[in-house]
C-alpha cells in the first residue's frame, strides 16, 4: 500500500468525509461494475454498490492494512453480492435479477470510444448485442464461477488478488476459471456463430 | 495431444502461462488442426469481450451514497456545510460554549460587589 493510500484510509478513519468523498471516486467504478455483472440488475447493483461503500465507512476501523485496500473493499462487494444472490434466489420466480441483462450498452459502459472515433449504429448495436449475450452467459454460471469470471476477467485482478477475496488457491481459481470461460464460450458459440 | 487436452491448455495459452515445452506441443497440434484453431479463436472472442464489460457508476453514485450515510447518521455525517467556514465539530462548538461561561463566571466574580450595603 502506498504512502498516500495509507494517509487516505488514515483519514478516513477519522471519519474525514473529504478522503471517503475520494474513496468512492477512485473505486465507485470498480465495485459497480463487479457488483453490476455478478447481479445483472442495474437497480440491485446501485443498492448494493451503495451499501458496500455505507459499510467501508461504518467499518473502515476493522482494516488492519493486512491486504491492499482495494482487496479489502472488493471482498465487502463480492460477500454482498453472495448475500443478495441467495436472497434473490428465495424470491418468487417471475422477479429473477436478471430482469435488465438488455441493458443498453450505451448507458454507463466503458470503454467510451477512442478519441474523436465514433462507431457507426449497426457496431454500437452489435456490441450492445454482444454485451447481453456475453452478461446472459455470466448469468448462467455457478455463483463461485461467475465471481471468478468478473474478477479475473472483467475488472483483470492478478491472481493473487482473487485468491485473497476468495480465500482459494490459485490452481483452484485457474481451474474453474477455465471451466467457466468455456462455458460462457460454449453460449457465446451457440447464440452468435 | 487431441482436442481436450489442447482445449484444457487455451487459458494458460492465451495468459502466456505454459512451460516452454507444452506451449510448443500445443502449437505443433494448432498448425495441424482447423477445429482446435477455430475453438481457440472463439475462446480469444470470449475473454476479449468479457475485458469489454467495464461498467461506470452511475453520476448519481457518490450523492446517493453520501444521503444514506446522512440518514443513517442522523446528520452526524456528510451534513449541509455552512458556507463561510465550513461544518464546524460540535466538539469544537461545545469547548467554546465551556470557555465561554468561564470567562462570563470569571468577569462576574471580579465585577461582583464585595458585600451587600443595605439602603439607608
Amino acid at each position: 500500500m502506498s504512502l498516500a493510500e495509507r494517509l487516505l484510509i488514515g483519514r478516513l478513519k477519522a471519519r474525514d468525509e473529504q478522503a471517503f468523498n475520494e474513496i468512492v471516486r477512485r473505486y465507485g467504478d470498480k465495485v459497480f461494475s463487479l457488483v453490476y455483472r455478478m447481479i445483472g440488475s442495474r437497480a440491485e447493483a446501485e443498492d448494493i454498490a451503495q451499501e458496500v461503500f455505507v459499510t467501508v465507512f461504518k467499518t473502515i476501523d476493522g482494516f488492519r492494512g493486512e491486504s491492499k485496500f482495494s482487496t479489502w473493499l472488493l471482498r465487502i462487494a463480492a460477500n454482498q453480492c453472495k448475500n443478495r444472490i441467495k436472497y434473490l434466489a428465495r424470491r418468487p420466480a417471475g422477479t429473477s435479477s436478471f430482469d435488465d441483462a438488455v441493458d443498453h450498452a450505451s448507458e454507463g459502459a466503458l470503454p467510451i470510444p477512442a478519441q474523436g472515433h465514433i462507431d457507426a449504429p449497426d457496431v454500437l448495436m452489435e456490441a450492445a448485442e454482444m454485451e447481453s449475450l456475453t452478461q446472459a452467459a455470466i448469468a448462467g454460471l455457478e455463483e463461485d464461477h461467475r465471481l471468478l469470471i468478473v474478477l479475473r476477467d472483467v475488472e483483470e485482478l492478478s491472481y493473487q488478488e482473487i485468491g485473497e477475496i476468495t480465500g482459494l488457491a490459485e490452481g483452484t481459481i485457474k481451474s474453474r476459471l477455465h471451466r467457466a470461460r468455456m462455458a460462457i464460450k460454449e453460449h457465446l458459440d451457440r447464440n452468435t456463430r | 495431444m487431441d482436442h481436450g487436452k489442447a482445449s484444457d491448455l487455451f487459458s494458460d495459452y492465451v495468459e502466456d502461462s505454459l512451460p516452454l515445452a507444452v506451449k510448443a506441443e500445443l502449437e505443433q497440434h494448432l498448425a495441424v488442426c482447423i477445429q482446435c484453431r477455430t475453438d481457440l479463436a472463439s475462446f480469444r472472442q470470449t475473454v476479449g469481450a468479457l475485458s469489454r464489460l467495464k461498467k461506470a457508476a452511475p453520476s448519481s453514485f457518490l450523492p446517493s451514497i453520501q444521503k444514506q450515510i446522512y440518514d443513517r447518521s442522523r446528520g452526524r455525517f456528510f451534513g449541509r456545510r455552512w458556507k463561510l467556514f465550513g461544518r464546524i465539530p460540535f466538539e469544537w462548538v461545545s469547548l467554546a460554549m465551556i470557555i465561554a461561561m468561564l470567562i462570563y463566571y470569571i468577569a462576574l466574580m471580579h465585577g461582583a460587589p464585595s458585600g451587600v450595603h443595605p439602603s439607608p
